[in-house]
């Protein structure tokens, strides 16, 4: 029976071990780091009161986890239960967490949240969680050198007057010919990855670092680093960033506010307004000529005529298609472009140029510059390549005859000489672009070649 | 506590108090009996029990551990289910809100968490002490291969519990996990195709590894655990040196068990004690054994609440086909076989589970001797003792290495190197 | 066997050797402080268990909301916006809202042409265009709640504040 005795120590023991482990528990869960900025909030909302009834509405405002639902976006944000005073202007200059944030009237807190834009981990109620910056999260807050790269995630990157940088990064991209290995919204080549999401995968620290070097990071990577000053990095990190391949609902589609030249380009293509009008010299005679269009007429009668056509020219046999007023503005702002104000030159070849200028935009469409050079001066490194390491020049194109450049084109060239037989497959080869490119565009990339000059 | 039992009393001498508990606060170790017999609860119980079973050096408490363990996991579990949802869209926002805004979900989820690994472990060690005082021995072979069956429920409960969070780790484990299932000849591909509802781990998958961790494996669970306990009885309570050799004796209707324990019947008729048993021997399982029982669970709570206030289960990223960590690990209780199948797919994947397994159910057969029983590794079963050990020595070395000593390409990392990846 | 019938309540007559030293005082204390802090364990559990279940926030709408810009509301309507059962009437700079569940039992109404313009599929209830019960089983008019203008210019409807159906937030043009 005394056995039993000697065990009562060890039950109270336990009991109270169990007990304390129990209140620790609930010490840990009770308090939290956002119930004092919410409290440090009320102090200062107190302190601001002037009147009695304000004074009241201080002291009643409630300790509770605020948060924003965005369905529609797949997010749940819950920064505002830090950051009260997103709102309030009179919070401007107010250290953080309870500063204003300015320049929210465009996108609504409601509707857009926080973390559309400077990422982070929207349900975290905990700071350096919340701001994504532990273990397995993989979207840490954008720094703000950076942020324009959210505002692509909506509108095209010539559509953001007040982002130049997303605008230089995109041109880069062009001009370094990247589309000619990677694929960006279904189009480019197939010997880099794709870049659909690379935004959405990549750190910038990660990104800017890879274009200096790639094959740092990426061990056996043919990419050619980019040699270009550091700003042109970032610019092109910062539209790297952008692209995300987050899919947008409608409500966040009709919403772009800035419309671009290039969503007027593919409305033009998918309402087949070629049918009847011609770009170029190409396409239909039932409606006019659409070359110089906003030359002849003003801006405010092709955005009347694109609402109702017969209610601006009766004779008008042109449907009314129902557009909304931002595809409107997007399809005017194309048609503005077709005078050759463009900007989104690689997607389009100019109508009435000489074969050979026609030739040279072929050659940016594809990307050949990747590789090539971005005037066909070669010198890219090509590890254990026959032609001393590089991608040769592509001056030497007169000395070939047609044939044999347009199946080097089209057909490719997949085995490259090695220069050491032993060493390792040179990991840059030039791929076909028979199922891409046209017959015409052949011809014209064929002219442009025969005038380069060594 | 006078007043309080005062007030108890006063309480269970009601009509009301009598029809509920029908012998009120027991005051003697008769009335005590008499409790244990005439109420649900405690009747699982025996009236009396021997003072060998009540050794702690003798069970370590194991078997009761486990029960504990899967007490604690039944509880939250069902807490947890109020805020789980089993689709891909929701389970991974469901583990962030149970973490950032439910109050005390994060406990909760911890304790589910440490709960299954311990459980895991203590059944596991359960069954190895089983083993070492031959407790299998006949006529607990039956029960040894429900034991059996548990442990093998309890590792599939665990895995199918694995998925649930979405997470990274949870999609690889699994992923793994099935493929492993997949070496099987002839079903084994079967089997992995029904078990994930598809050829991937996907929505389907998360749905059935749902129903079957939530509903079907712990039914299933609770009745086996229900036939262990009856017969741990009707097998004459726990093994332990001395016992009477025959326990069965074959009737015109059949084999009738006179193995029955102290009941209050002949205690009551003041009949002797059935042969072999000395009345000294047997102590009133209340309070002898119901205290130490409250004890245990408090320490096993005590262990579960300690390891849940200080370390969180673990959450990686959301679960992503395209992107396999590197190395994909398998939950820890299978890393050994993964290493197995590091070294061949058949041995690892089909032939070493499936001869273990073998040999488990088959053991109580083969080793039949009435020898050793309630001793740790008695002498007489020197040959056993050794096999058995050196299974288990290999199988906890395995597992360690395939747990600590497996960096990225399943090349070998020593655990302290900087790069290690920490296993979960 | 015999546990069919019961054995009868215990009397504490015969005196038993007592299996405790009760005499101990250091055997009372431990007890008392073992059972003391598991109960407390065991309460606290439950407690928080039931608190976990009391949700801290919530992916309904919300109860005050902003309703967009007093100009998207045609004059002289009643415009329902579904998410939130709520009906916006608009009577020329005037903006009030009111609820458009029935009060009876929950029901959504619907607009009706007619006489009365709501009505209450479920058990019929009819209501004027001021939210009062005309016919039905309804207990109480549709209730009005507080409409106000935000700082950057969105009426905002606090449906946790009910008003008199003539309170109204007038707009100057």
């Amino acid at each position: 029976m005394d056995s039993l005795r000697k065990l009562y120590p060890w039950f109270a023991l336990l009991g109270l071990a169990v007990g304390g482990l129990v209140l620790a528990g609930y010490y840990k869960d009770e308090f939290r780091e956002w119930k004092r900025w919410q409290q440090e909030y009320a102090a200062q909302e107190l302190n601001r009161a002037t009147t009695p009834e304000q004074k009241e509405q201080a002291r009643a405002l409630p300790i509770e986890i605020k948060q924003i639902v965005l369905p529609e976006l797949q997010r749940v944000d819950r920064c505002t239960t830090c950051h009260l005073a997103v709102e309030d202007s009179s919070y401007a200059g107010v250290k953080q967490p309870l500063a204003y944030h300015p320049n929210h009237a465009r996108h609504p807190f409601e509707k857009f949240g926080c973390t559309i834009c400077h990422q982070g981990q929207g349900r975290a109620t905990e700071r350096e969680a919340a701001h994504g910056r532990v273990a397995h999260w993989e979207h840490p807050m954008l720094a703000m050198k950076y942020i324009e790269a959210s505002c692509a995630k909506c509108h095209a990157a010539t559509d953001v007057p007040r982002s130049p940088l997303l605008a230089r990064g995109r041109a880069l991209f062009e001009e370094q010919g990247c589309i000619g290995c990677h694929k960006l919204g279904g189009f480019g080549g197939n010997l880099g990855p794709e870049l659909d999401k690379v935004g959405a995968k990549r750190s910038p620290e990660w990104l800017a670092k890879h274009f200096k070097s790639p094959a740092e990071l990426v061990p056996g990577s043919g990419m050619p680093p980019v040699k270009r000053s550091d700003a042109d990095v970032a610019a092109l990190t910062l539209f790297m960033l952008g692209q995300t391949g987050e899919r947008l609902t409608e409500y966040y589609v009709s919403m772009k506010t800035i419309p671009g030249p290039d969503i007027g380009q593919r409305l033009f293509g998918q309402k087949g307004c070629i049918g009847c009008h011609s770009v170029g010299g190409k396409g239909g005679t039932v409606g006019p000529a659409l070359d110089g269009v906003t030359q002849r007429r003003t801006t405010d009668w092709i955005v009347k005529h694109f609402r109702d056509p017969a209610a601006i020219s009766p004779e008008s046999v042109m449907p009314k298609f129902n557009f909304t007023e931002s595809e409107i503005r997007s399809l005017a702002s194309f048609l503005g472009s077709l005078t050759g104000a463009d900007v989104l030159s690689f997607m389009k070849i100019p109508a009435q140029a000489s074969p050979v200028e026609r030739g040279r935009a072929v050659y940016l469409k594809y990307g050949c510059g990747g590789c090539h050079g971005t005037s066909g001066e070669g010198g890219v490194p090509n590890h254990n390549a026959k032609s001393n390491q590089q991608i040769p020049p592509l001056t030497a194109a007169n000395d070939l005859a047609d044939v044999f450049l347009e199946s080097f084109i089209t057909e490719g060239v997949p085995e490259i000489g090695k220069l050491d037989p032993n060493g390792p497959k040179p990991p840059i080869y030039m791929p076909g672009f028979g199922d891409k490119i046209s017959e015409g565009e052949l011809a014209d990339l064929i002219s442009y070649l025969r005038s380069l000059k060594p | 506590m006078k007043s309080l039992k005062q007030i108890w009393l006063t309480f269970a001498g009601t009509r009301v108090g009598q029809s509920i508990f029908r012998v009120g606060l027991p005051e003697s170790n008769l009335g005590r009996m008499q409790a244990m017999v005439s109420s649900f609860l405690l009747h699982l119980h025996p009236a009396k029990v021997h003072r060998h079973s009540l050794q702690f050096s003798y069970t370590l408490g194991l078997g009761l551990i486990s029960l504990y363990l899967f007490l604690i996991l039944c509880i939250t579990g069902v807490a947890l289910m109020f805020f789980y949802v089993p689709s891909p869209e929701h389970a991974y926002d469901n583990m962030k809100d149970l973490e950032f805004v439910v109050s005390a979900g994060m406990i909760a989820r911890n304790m589910h968490r440490w709960s299954a690994h311990l459980m895991v472990l203590c059944v596991f060690l359960h069954m190895c002490r089983v083993f070492y005082t031959g407790g299998y021995k006949p006529p607990r072979e039956f029960n040894w291969i429900v034991g059996v069956g548990l442990f093998v429920m309890t590792l599939v409960l665990s895995f199918t519990g694995y998925l649930l969070p979405w997470d990274q780790l949870a999609f690889w484990a699994i992923t793994v996990g099935t493929n492993i299932a997949g070496y099987a000849p002839v079903v084994g591909k079967k089997i992995q195709f029904l078990l994930l509802g598809g050829n991937i781990v996907g929505e389907s998958s998360l749905l059935r590894f749902y129903v079957l961790h939530v509903i079907v494996l712990p039914a299933a669970v609770v009745f086996m655990i229900a036939i262990h306990f009856w017969r741990v009885r009707k097998d004459g309570g726990l093994s332990r040196p001395g016992e009477p050799d025959v326990l069965v004796q074959q009737s015109e209707t059949g084999p009738l068990s006179t193995s029955k324990t102290y009941g209050l019947m002949e205690l009551a008729r003041g009949t002797s004690p059935a042969v072999g048993l000395k009345p000294e021997d047997e102590v009133p399982v209340w309070p002898h054994l119901l205290f130490r029982e409250i004890l245990l669970f408090l320490a096993t709570m005590a262990v579960v609440m300690f390891l849940s206030v200080f370390w969180n289960a673990p959450l990686e990223e959301f679960a992503n086909p395209t992107h396999p960590p590197n190395p994909a690990k398998a939950p820890w209780y299978f890393l050994g076989l993964q290493e197995l199948v590091a070294y061949s797919a058949f041995w690892g994947g089909v032939a070493v589970p499936a001869l273990l397994l073998v040999a488990l159910v088959a053991l109580p057969y083969l080793d039949h001797q009435r020898v050793g029983i309630g001793v740790w590794f008695a002498r007489e079963r020197r040959v056993a003792v050794t096999i058995f050990t050196i299974c288990v020595v290999a199988a906890v070395v395995l597992t360690a290495i395939g747990t600590y000593f497996r960096g990225p390409n399943w090349d070998w990392v020593w655990p302290w190197a900087a790069s290690a990846v920490t296993p979960h | 066997m015999n546990k069919g019938h019961s054995p009868p309540a215990t009397p504490a007559a015969t005196p038993v050797p007592q299996p405790y030293h009760r005499d101990s005082r250091r055997d009372f204390i431990w007890l008392t402080l073992g059972w003391l802090a598991s109960l407390f364990a065991l309460a606290a559990s439950g407690f928080a268990t039931l608190r976990s279940l009391v949700p801290n926030v919530l992916y309904e709408p919300s109860r005050r909301f902003k309703a967009g810009r007093p100009g998207d509301y045609p004059d002289d309507t009643a415009t329902f916006i579904e998410e939130v059962r709520l009906f916006i009437v608009r009577k020329g700079n005037s903006y009030r809202a009111m609820s458009g569940i029935c009060p009876h039992l929950g029901c959504t109404v619907n607009p009706t042409v007619g006489k009365y313009p709501f009505l209450c599929p479920c058990h019929g209830s009819h209501f004027d265009p001021n939210g009062a019960v005309v016919s039905g089983p309804s207990p109480r008019g549709l209730a009005w709640h507080l409409v106000s203008l935000s700082k950057d210019g969105r009426l905002v409807v606090d449906m946790d504040q009910t008003v008199t159906h003539d309170k109204t937030l007038v707009i100057k043009a």
